[in-house]
């Protein structure tokens, strides 16, 4: 018994790192096998495009320069930070009965300080520009929405930029004139390109938003807990 | 000290980046214009030759197999005509476009250089040029 205490090794600090930052950790690197995965095939399609037309074929890390690759990237970072813009947004004023997605009923709007811990609730440990107060306070009160909302517009306007050089080069290969960049941000592919991400991205949030009424995943954060009754609201497992 | 760290090398990231992109767009529409003179020069000479000699592969084999004779030979008997001064060039990835004053040159990157694609291009709208001369 003594023998199995002292041979246990106390918790390293890595280990408990890893514990403490799991899901971050986890979706990273799930991100950067996906994006590289992602990157292999577009080569390979990308290859078997310039095969078709008989002309020279570039290798892997030619292609990752590409705007072939940069906008097939940007258009679905941006929808994804739009579907969370909106979903940070939209949730401070619309409510769903019995989701766990939704606050309660009866906190529609940006709520009072003291349910926000600022002012004069505002704790010691809260954070440095809440306590400082004025425009800190205000700038940081919309700080996840902001960044959200930011990266969205800089990952919709690389898309666009990237698109226009992409689908110039698919142009120029197929003998007809490139567009300008306003001239794409009116062409179909652009918007082709933007909706098809607007839509899934939307179709997830609502299902989401109303299927968590209803089901129940036992131990997540993102469902009510099992027993709880269908028309709970804002209470997560 | 990260934090600053990662600051300054993103900086010098996003500048190598800008400024190596802009070079080399600037050194990839210097070397199209330069193969766009060779072959206009070339057709002005009429040294077929060397017409043949900055074609694309499969345009050249396609010029070839369409007249049944060589290549120089295969380019004399068809009605490209020099096209002037470049107008403006235009370079996206590794395609290409340079409008000249009576004709449209399409060309592609390739390991030995930029070649011509199609040449003695019309525009039409909706639909891509119409070329004498172009790839299969």
């Amino acid at each position: 018994m003594t023998a199995r205490l002292t041979a246990r090794p106390p918790a390293p600090r890595a280990r408990g790192f890893l514990r403490d930052n799991a899901l971050g950790l986890f979706f990273l690197v799930t991100f950067v096998l996906a994006i590289a995965g992602q990157a292999i095939a577009g080569h390979a399609d990308f290859n078997n495009q310039l095969a078709a037309d008989q002309l020279q074929q570039i290798s892997l890390g030619e292609y990752l320069t590409t705007s072939d690759f940069a906008v097939d990237v940007t258009e679905n970072w941006q929808s994804e930070y739009l579907q969370f813009f909106l979903y940070v947004g939209a949730t401070i004023w619309l409510l769903q009965r019995g989701s766990p997605e939704s606050k309660e009923l009866h906190k529609a709007g940006t709520e009072s300080d003291r349910e926000q811990l600022v002012g004069a609730h505002a704790n010691a440990d809260s954070p440095k520009w809440v306590r400082a107060g004025g425009w800190r306070r205000a700038v940081y009160s919309h700080s996840l929405l902001l960044v959200m909302g930011t990266i969205f517009l800089l990952s919709w306007l690389v898309q666009s930029i990237s698109g226009t050089a992409a689908y110039d080069e698919q142009r120029l290969r197929q003998l007809q004139a490139p567009l300008s960049w306003a001239g794409y941000l009116g062409a179909a592919d652009f918007w082709n390109r933007t909706l098809q991400n607007w839509q899934s991205e939307l179709l997830a949030v609502a299902s989401m938003a109303v299927l968590s009424i209803y089901l129940r995943q036992r131990g997540s954060p993102e469902s009510k807990p099992v027993g709880a009754a269908h028309g709970s609201t804002g209470v997560e497992g | 000290m990260i934090r600053s760290a990662y600051a300054v090398t993103v900086s010098v990231l996003l500048a190598v980046g800008t400024l190596g992109g802009c070079d080399t767009a600037a050194q990839r529409r210097d070397d199209v214009r330069h193969t766009a003179a060779v072959f206009e020069k070339a057709l002005a000479e009429g040294a077929y030759d060397r017409v043949c000699a900055v074609l694309a592969p499969a345009t050249l084999d396609e010029l070839e197999q369409s007249s049944g004779s060589p290549c120089p030979k295969a380019v004399g008997e068809e009605s490209l005509k020099p096209g002037g001064g470049v107008q403006r060039t235009d370079v996206y990835g590794d395609q290409a476009r340079t409008v000249l004053s009576s004709d449209t040159l399409f060309l592609s990157h390739f390991t030995s250089g930029w070649k011509v694609v199609a040449a003695g291009c019309e525009p039409r709208p909706e639909v891509p040029y119409e070329c004498v001369i172009k790839g299969g």
